[in-house]
């Protein structure tokens, strides 16, 4: 009976110099103890060390002194005006304007029935759930009115490709319609491949839209995962076969194939466990940078398969911390591939500034930096809250593209109430956790396990997950004798920005 | 009453006194279990709270002697996090304050770097030692926001 949040270490809180210590957070990393405060800022100490920290012990001429003091650790030298700035810096995305990224679903039809599927598709014969051209072209309209200078149209379903006509239709009345709005504008779409032609990559390609698959790992563990409506048979062949083509045509089109490739994503299911060395090889060998090692979601159909392919969170977590192990291995070896998550919080615990990843940010995205439109014009706070929608539950929902104002979706009761149970400086259990500066809350994960948007951080299988990823970060580091581990986790913060235009930058 | 727990079947119970831990810090540390038990508050007496930790699963006497420790530990922890939130709260809420909700003000770099340009401006009319970057644009005037 171990507990996650509680803390295994032994303080006097008697002892506390309250004259001479600024504001911390604090927990155990292993053997030593971690503390961070409100600007981000972090340092690990040995237990001595801490205990002489916040018992205003720690002499003057030690240079932890100077560097807690640096830190803004040590009321002697709080320089208040620079912590603002900081932290200012930090959320920055909260001056964005308005959401910058909007998911559209193309239709809810999709050619496959994935074990997990989270977008609880329809057959390929309910044409019904296709968004129609007056549809797109009310959300184009709809989304031109968010403040933000960008906008980025993620495509998605369902299989997006089963309704192309509409994403032609699409991009070309958002790229008119910008002639007069001049935002910057950003195309995505995350596609199964199956439904993949010649004719249909030529256009994403020259179009300037970014593509995302769904591979989760080896063919016979991608096939178990994904497989075509009505048959067992898989779909790993096909989803190799237009990687190759459309990573083969980027690099014919003289794009840099570091930048310009189709993305991937996978899913853990419980017969990924123990085979994460395998997932991540099958990344690696395909040049991919970047793999994010994603639990199932408790969304769509994974609620009824649960018993079939889910884990409980330690079983998660293990698996996790076997595949980044095995990340970081490969990367002293000289192989450049990173995990998603860990860059995420490392960029936040690195660097002056925050990714702004929407799905894991205080406070969240959804309703604020994301808004997500069914096939039928419905507006939702994000993806998973549309998915919601989909099971029947309308929580997230915040209006539709034909009827509602902007003013009203952007400040719908919901949108606020959304924002305020992921604020993590002011929920219990959060304000005090040593990762509070780069951690995030999903509510509606929240939502679905405890039926409340706040929910309870020490049941919370988003808590347990963030927790044990950034344990394992902090674990990491506090073993990094020779400061090759935290070089390689500073390389996992830099991002080179995509730009649209197509040979600039070549092949560095 | 003592804070010596009292062992039952799958459930361990004991008396806080309110003198030593004040009821959020209970509160706190009591919010911290409730994944691994579920957790009765209760006022047998004035200034003195009873925490029962009943187990969700199976427990024998010794994991619920731990579980009473451990509880005991967690108080100390939530004292001193209270501690440290109370005696900073002012500076704290300053900071936020500033970070958020005041205007953009440039930091104290940018300020110290503004007075030496306005400094070297004043003793060179001809602006001949005009940095090449303000010339090029590069920077933001002195005294411009980062907003």
């Amino acid at each position: 009976m171990k507990g996650l949040l509680t803390t295994p270490l032994r303080v006097d809180p008697t002892a506390f110099a309250g004259d001479k210590v600024a504001f911390f957070r604090y927990g155990a990393v292993g053997e030593r103890v971690l503390i961070s405060n409100d600007t981000g800022e972090w340092a690990m100490l040995s237990p001595q060390q801490f205990d002489a920290f916040y018992q205003g012990k720690l002499e003057e001429a030690d240079p932890l002194t100077v560097e807690l003091g640096e830190k803004g650790f040590l009321r002697a030298s709080l320089d208040l005006e620079s912590m603002s700035a900081k932290i200012r810096r930090k959320k920055a995305f909260l001056r964005s304007g308005g959401p910058h990224l909007h998911v559209v679903v193309a239709t809810l039809r999709c050619n496959q029935a994935c074990r997990y599927c989270h977008a609880s598709r329809t057959d390929m014969d309910r044409v019904d759930t296709d968004m129609t051209l007056d549809t797109a072209k009310a959300v184009v309209d709809f989304a031109f009115q968010s403040p933000s200078s960008i906008l980025n149209f993620e495509f998605q379903g369902g299989e997006p490709t089963a309704n192309f006509e509409v994403i032609r239709f699409f991009i070309g009345y958002a790229k008119e319609k910008n002639r007069y709005e001049n935002k910057e504008l950003i195309f995505s779409m995350v596609t199964n491949m199956t439904l993949m032609t010649e004719e249909k990559m030529n256009f994403l390609l020259d179009e300037g839209v970014m593509l995302c698959t769904s591979l989760d790992g080896p063919k016979d563990l991608h096939d178990y995962n994904r497989g075509l409506t009505g048959s067992k048979v898989g779909t790993y062949d096909q989803v190799d076969h237009w990687v190759n083509r459309i990573n083969a045509e980027y690099v014919r089109r003289g794009m840099d194939p570091n930048l310009y490739h189709v993305d991937a994503l996978m899913t853990t299911t419980r017969a990924s466990l123990g085979r994460g060395r395998e997932i991540v090889d099958e990344y690696v060998r395909r040049g991919c940078r970047s793999i994010h090692l994603r639990p199932l979601n408790p969304f769509g159909f994974a609620v009824n398969t649960w018993k079939q392919i889910g884990y409980t969170m330690e079983e998660f977590l293990n698996f996790y911390r076997d595949a980044a192990d095995y990340i970081l291995e490969l990367n002293l070896q000289g192989v450049q591939i990173q995990e998603r998550m860990a860059s995420i919080f490392l960029t936040r615990l690195l660097t002056p500034d925050d990714p702004n990843y929407t799905d894991c940010r205080s406070p969240v995205g959804s309703g604020t930096a994301t808004l997500a439109y069914s096939f039928d014009g419905s507006i939702y706070t994000c993806d998973e809250g549309r998915m919601l929608g989909h099971m029947g539950n309308d929580f997230f929902k915040l209006g539709d593209v034909r009827g509602s104002a902007w003013k009203d979706v952007a400040h719908h009761p919901t949108v606020k109430a959304v924002a305020l149970a992921s604020i993590n400086d002011a929920l219990p259990a959060c304000s005090n956790c040593v990762y509070k500066p780069s951690c995030g809350i999903q509510p509606l994960h929240n939502f679905m396990f405890d039926g409340d948007l706040f929910g309870q951080r020490p049941r919370s299988r988003k808590c347990q997950e963030f927790f044990g990823e950034q344990s394992w970060i902090f674990q990491r580091l506090a073993a990094d004798t020779d400061g090759r581990i935290e070089r390689i986790f500073r390389r996992w913060t830099i991002q080179r920005p995509r730009t649209t235009s197509s040979s600039s930058e070549g092949s560095a | 009453m003592s804070m010596e727990p009292v062992i039952g079947e799958r459930r361990v119970h004991f008396v806080v006194s309110e003198e030593l831990y004040p009821l959020d810090v209970i509160q706190g540390a009591s919010y911290l279990f409730i994944d691994r038990c579920y957790v009765w508050l209760d006022r047998p007496a004035d200034k003195q709270v009873q925490v029962v930790l009943r187990s969700k699963g199976q427990a024998g006497a010794e994991e619920l002697e731990a579980l009473a420790g451990e509880f005991a530990n967690e108080l100390l922890n939530q004292a001193l996090r209270k501690n440290i939130g109370d005696t900073n709260a002012k500076i704290r809420e300053f900071v936020m304050a500033r970070a958020f909700f005041a205007a953009d003000m440039p930091s104290t770099v940018d300020r110290l770097l503004a007075e030496l340009d306005a400094e070297e401006m004043a003793v060179d009319p001809l602006e001949i030692s005009v940095p090449w970057d303000h010339k090029a644009g590069g920077r933001p005037p002195a005294g411009s926001t980062d907003g």
